[in-house]
């Protein structure tokens, strides 16, 4: 395997999904939500109280961020994801472009790493848009005023836009591990409608189970588990084992569902 | 002596309970174009895939100029192939596709000029900017053919590449191999069509049920014939036809372009044209012609079949083929 060739692989996916129009819708929708969101909380009375940081969201436009996250965490991110990751190998399927692929100087396994790259990447961007956006939208239509954090410390803002930002940062490796299933489903099934729905049904499965009496090695074992570490960072002072714990268990995640995938992959026979 | 550009040994493939390749060889060398004959479902698609890679065999070994090709590896550069009917990512002009492709094939700036001498090549210049989901089957045929020359191929598997192309497009198709050939390029041409062959190849391997039934030039395909046939003018063709089902050793069906084309031994034949004459049939003309690869195709991959059945009823018995089989 040539790192060359897993680059050019990556930068022809890449090529491929800006000329998709749903790549395009989604990145807008990351950037748009959150300021429609923001709107929303400024002009109506109520306040979204069971939510975590809903109190706050009008008092402090760090609260938005959080509230945005603790939502996105429950399906939006996975969706996010599997928009690309679940698309990203049975869409040469639905083309039929397979052998088109795989006639030309990459190998297989190549091709399987420059994809998984740009499913990752495109991840990272969604994540990355939906934060900074989140932040913005926070800060420009509510302000920039003082949050209080989960065990009632005032933080300030340079404080509370540091734990903002790594926040959004933990759930990351969820967020990898949620792409990797949607890419195992992908080349497993060859099927994009199974390859996007799944993963986010799994995700709520998953949420699921967190909110019933069941065990709790069971419920650290999911992937859920990561999306919600992040309450430790706003908590004074922080407390960090839930999210090397989410990391852990999302990076076996992460391994597993690939490996298994390109094992897939790596047998099939480009026949049809 | 040219290079070998092919060399398949022994190759052999199943699909679940269907054996769609049986200890095929095949060699075709450098600078030729070497034809690929069989009836639909020979096994002639599949051994393209296991050559290009994309299908791994269960048995044999591929190598291409040289170095070994695996299912899953890359392929190495300057070959080419085109697979079925070439497929192209629909949302995306012709151009932007094929600029895609040459950055897969590890060259980060597309030269325009290589792109525009693939599209100009292929017909294609003057659609070049239209999303590909607006193509017909030919236009994408053609589209293949053009992400094809782009990787400058020394060797060229082509899969019935004119079967979506109109008579202009598949002329072109033709010129273009042959150019190809000229330039010093290996092609191996895929096809049902025994007058493309015919026109394009030097040699030629026929595969009928995944075997390898003939392997060869065509001159050679042609002396192996039991007999050429002779094409006969009578007095009374109907006649000449009903005494024919009486004579053994002779075959007599209506010709083409009039009269009747008579096959056979040579003196199964003699018998015959005296029974003729007996009979009170006057012979006006008497031709001795050269087969067609087509009629020799016929014949061939009918004795395969004979030979499959046989095999599969009587497994025990030695086959004694009435054509030499290559494999």
């Amino acid at each position: 395997m040539r790192f060359k060739g897993i680059a050019a692989v990556a930068g022809a996916e890449c090529s491929k999904l800006s000329a998709q129009i749903k790549t395009r819708v989604t990145l807008a929708a990351c950037v748009v939500g959150p300021f429609a969101f923001a709107a929303a909380m400024r002009v109506q009375n109520s306040l979204p109280e069971d939510t975590l940081f809903g109190r706050s969201v009008k008092e402090s436009g760090f609260a938005l961020p959080l509230v945005v996250l603790g939502f996105a965490a429950l399906w939006v991110l996975p969706a996010l994801t599997s928009i690309v990751g679940g698309d990203m190998f049975s869409a040469e399927d639905r083309y039929g472009t397979w052998k088109t692929l795989l006639t030309r100087s990459c190998g297989r396994s190549e091709v399987f790493a420059g994809k998984v790259a740009a499913a990752l990447g495109f991840s990272l961007l969604a994540l990355g848009v939906l934060a900074v956006s989140s932040i913005a939208a926070g800060l420009l239509v509510i302000g920039s005023g003082p949050l209080v954090g989960l065990s009632g410390a005032q933080l300030l803002p340079s404080d509370a836009l540091m734990r903002v930002t790594f926040a959004w940062l933990s759930v990351l490796p969820p967020m990898f591990a949620m792409t990797a299933i949607a890419i195992l489903v992908s080349v497993a099934t060859r099927n994009s409608a199974a390859g996007i729905g799944l993963p986010v049904v799994a995700a709520l499965t998953m949420q699921l189970y967190a909110l019933i009496d069941g065990p709790e090695i069971v419920r650290q074992l999911l992937i859920t588990y990561g999306f919600g570490a992040w309450h430790g960072l706003l908590t004074q002072p922080p407390y960090h084992r839930p999210l090397v714990y989410g990391t852990v268990i999302s990076g076996i995640y992460v391994v597993m569902c690939l490996a298994l995938a390109f094992r897939i992959l790596q047998r099939r026979d480009i026949a049809a | 002596m040219r290079p070998i550009a092919i060399e398949a040994i022994g190759v052999s493939k199943s699909y679940a309970t269907r054996e769609a390749l049986r200890k095929v060889d095949l060699i075709a060398h450098g600078g030729e174009v070497h034809g690929l004959l069989g009836p639909n479902g020979a096994g002639k698609t599949t051994l393209l895939r296991v050559l290009l890679g994309l299908v791994g065999k269960d048995a044999g070994s591929v190598r291409v100029f040289g170095r070994d090709v695996e299912a899953g590896g890359a392929l190495p550069d300057g070959v080419a192939g085109l697979v079925d009917t070439p497929a192209f990512y629909p949302y995306m002009s012709a151009r932007r596709n094929l600029a895609l492709l040459v950055r897969l094939d590890g060259k980060k700036r597309t030269p325009r000029g290589m792109l525009d001498f693939a599209l100009e090549r292929t017909g294609l210049a003057e659609h070049s900017d239209v999303k590909v989901a607006g193509y017909s089957a030919g236009m994408r045929q053609r589209l293949g053919l053009a992400a094809a020359l782009l990787r400058s191929p020394q060797l060229l598997l082509l899969d019935e590449p004119t079967s979506s192309l109109d008579p202009a497009g598949a002329r072109g198709v033709c010129t273009l191999v042959r150019q190809l050939a000229l330039e010093g390029a290996s092609v191996l041409l895929s096809s049902h069509d025994m007058a493309e062959i015919e026109e394009l190849c030097s040699t030629l391997t026929i595969i009928d049920h995944g075997r390898v039934v003939f392997t060869g030039t065509v001159d050679e395909l042609r002396s192996r014939a039991t007999a050429n046939p002779h094409v006969l003018q009578t007095s009374d063709d109907m006649a000449a036809r009903a005494l024919a089902s009486r004579s053994p050793g002779v075959h007599v069906s209506p010709a083409d372009d009039g009269g009747l084309h008579v096959s056979g031994t040579l003196a199964a034949f003699d018998t015959y044209v005296v029974a003729l004459g007996r009979a009170g049939i006057a012979i006006r003309e008497l031709q001795r012609r050269p087969r067609s690869l087509e009629s020799l195709f016929f014949d061939l991959t009918a004795t395969a079949d004979l030979h499959t059945r046989e095999a599969t009823d009587h497994t025990e018995r030695p086959q004694k083929p009435g054509w030499e089989l290559a494999s």
